[in-house]
């Protein structure tokens, strides 16, 4: 019987016509592919490559004469190691942060409760106009949060996309009974929240985890408006000095200085810079794309959740 | 129980109200304080001081010290050489990217759905996310890497076809095409994920039914998954419109080199170099007001069309 169900097959044959589609769409998401993927792969190569060969253009799909020492002369840059340490500082406690304030938000927001209606408006009042970039620089000024380490993790510390995301997932995937039989034993709504819908909440929980991670690690704007001293800079700003800098000019100070002196002489230290700056990349690309590819399982069926309204 | 006969039984008076509110939601409220705190602080604050664009803001004067001077500030900025300048490069960028922004996920996303190997479509998917997670500093130093004159890959294929290297930096004719494209290629693949989710939310039988009615892919393609489409599709729509104004402030300044400063003066940039590196800040905040009005405007009356029109609408 089953044997004859196979032959015959359930299943209508697919036409000349669903053959060629697919094929043809089978090219087409291989050339994507290779569009997308090959950038980064030619990052990845042209670090480990002899700088020579990157200069002249010779490293296309292999790394070519393998060397390490554009990793080595990265390793010997003391300030991006700075950068680095404050950059995973302001991501890790700005994410944490972040994380609880927008789940406690949003769960109080999927709840009835007089006055509900003027706070959502306020909050989505705010996704559409705002003060502007010189008015939000002043009042950090006026605050006294001008060149802090706190306005780095202060400044986007919500944000109302997310913020609608989890409302969204909570009111979507945590059933309402479940509060009314906490309700019965006893509960009020902070042992609600903390024993029932944070323990729920997982999914949630890593995609904002990577959202509000991810924005934070990259963020660029924040510390080159806010911050001016050289200390508290964060990864980013230290990594465009570095390829900016020898990539208009085709020198760069700060490179120079960092290890000028105990290298032969000027052209020794260009050859480094210039496969230094695709280890740079790698280096503060690495933790981000881990991030993702770590959390990618929650991730795409937690967005999906999240963003699928009713 | 003559307690009981003094109470008022109807209309309790508003304070009243409130306070028999609060005590009942007042946990719901300590959760969300947190939150509406930054609003008001970083967002609410920074509104009010909005008003600096009527003003000449002095900072020993604060904020509501200073002159009132009106509409000066509007006035010298419409009147001003870069004014249109920055208007249309401002405009033209999101424009493109709109134009060719918007449809590319849409395509990407009914195509991923077609593909009949599962798992090379969850690698698919997730190697599309991947450059969205890259950062724009990193991104733009891709693009100086591999458009360079000298060492580029981009200009070492050009030679290798028996063309002329180009200075694709410095040349204002192309700081748009590579402001564009790299956003597409930033972020196609990860403004797939609203509609992907939506064709995986469409019932399996419509398919089913149509496949025994005998129709092709791309039969259901065009009655299927298009039509399911279009209600998010009009939404992201209006929420793009909103942005026409407004642009990646970063990645243009991060992109803008002396040669191409033509096309790639944008309003954001030139608030951010004049306002804070001139602290010209009365002037800067007008132009920013001005855009954030104009976008405010134009996201409501899209808003408002698209309802009439179509019944789809944000709110």
């Amino acid at each position: 019987m089953a044997k004859e169900k196979k032959q015959h097959g359930t299943r209508i044959r697919e036409t000349r016509e669903d053959r060629i589609f697919n094929a043809v769409n089978l090219i087409f998401w291989i050339v994507v592919l290779f569009i997308v993927l090959y950038p980064l792969w030619l990052i990845l190569i042209a670090s480990v490559s002899d700088p020579d060969a990157v200069l002249a253009g010779e490293v296309l799909f292999w790394p070519k004469d393998f060397s390490t020492i554009g990793y080595e002369a990265v390793f010997q840059y003391n300030e991006l190691w700075t950068s680095y340490a404050n950059s995973i500082y302001y991501t890790v406690v700005g994410s944490v942060l972040s994380v609880f304030i927008t789940l406690a938000a949003a769960y109080s927001l999927s709840r009835a409760f007089a006055g509900k209606k003027i706070v959502n408006l306020a909050i989505t009042f705010t996704m559409f106009f705002s003060g502007g970039l010189i008015p939000i620089f002043l009042n950090v000024r006026d605050l006294g949060l001008y060149n802090t380490r706190t306005i780095m993790i202060l400044m986007n510390l919500v944000s109302v996309w997310n913020l609608m995301v989890a409302r969204t997932y909570i009111q979507s995937s945590i059933p309402n009974e479940l509060y009314e039989a906490a309700v019965m034993d006893g509960a009020n709504h902070f042992t609600y929240f903390f024993k029932c819908v944070l323990p729920l909440s997982g999914t949630i929980i890593a995609v904002l985890s990577v959202y509000y991670g991810v924005a934070r690690w990259n963020d660029y704007f924040t510390g080159l408006v806010f911050l001016r001293n050289r200390s508290y800079l964060p990864l980013q700003t230290v990594l465009r000095e570095i390829l900016a800098s020898l990539s208009i000019s085709g020198s760069s100070e700060t490179f120079f200085a960092a290890y000028a002196d105990n290298l032969a002489g000027m052209q020794e230290a260009m050859r480094k810079a210039e496969v230094a700056k695709y280890c740079c990349i790698v280096v503060s690309t690495v933790p981000a794309v881990i991030l993702y590819i770590c959390m990618q399982k929650y991730f795409v069926k937690g967005v999906m959740i999240g963003s699928l309204k009713g | 129980m003559t307690s009981l006969r003094h109470r008022p039984v109807t209309n309790p008076g508003l304070a009243a109200r409130f306070s028999r509110a609060i005590r009942r939601d007042w946990q719901l409220w300590v959760l969300l304080i947190p939150a509406l705190v930054f609003f008001i602080v970083f967002c609410y604050f920074p509104m009010y001081g909005v008003q600096i664009a009527f003003r000449d803001y002095k900072a020993a004067l604060g904020i509501t010290g200073s002159k009132w001077v009106g509409l000066k500030h509007f006035e010298t900025f419409f009147k001003s050489y870069y004014c249109g300048r920055m208007f249309k490069n401002t405009i033209l960028l999101n424009v493109y990217g709109l134009l060719f922004g918007f449809p590319i996920p849409i395509i990407l996303a009914i195509l991923l759905n077609q593909l009949n190997n599962k798992r090379f479509q969850s690698f698919t998917q997730t190697a599309i996310y991947v450059p969205h997670f890259i950062s724009t500093v990193v991104l733009a130093g891709m693009i100086y890497l591999f458009f360079s004159p000298t060492s580029g890959i981009v200009n070492k294929v050009i030679e290798a076809f028996g063309g002329q290297s180009i200075y694709f930096m410095i040349e204002e004719s192309w700081f748009r095409p590579l402001y564009v494209g790299s956003d597409i290629w930033q972020n196609a693949g990860w403004n797939t994920i609203l509609y992907i989710a939506t064709l995986t939310s469409i019932d399996p039988q419509l398919y089913e039914a149509a496949t025994i009615d005998g129709a092709t892919r791309w039969d259901k393609i065009k009655h299927i998954d298009i039509p399911h489409l279009i209600p998010i599709a009009v939404m992201m729509l209006i929420l793009n419109c909103g942005s026409l104004l407004s642009s990646n402030t970063d990645k243009a300044l991060l992109m803008q080199t002396s040669g191409n400063i033509k096309t790639s003066d944008v309003i954001g940039v030139y608030v951010y170099k004049t306002g804070l590196g001139k602290a010209q800040y009365s002037y800067t905040s007008a132009i920013g007001l001005c855009l954030n009005v104009i976008n405010f405007v134009i996201i409501m009356s899209v808003n408002a069309i698209s309802r009439k029109l179509s019944d789809i609408s944000l709110f």
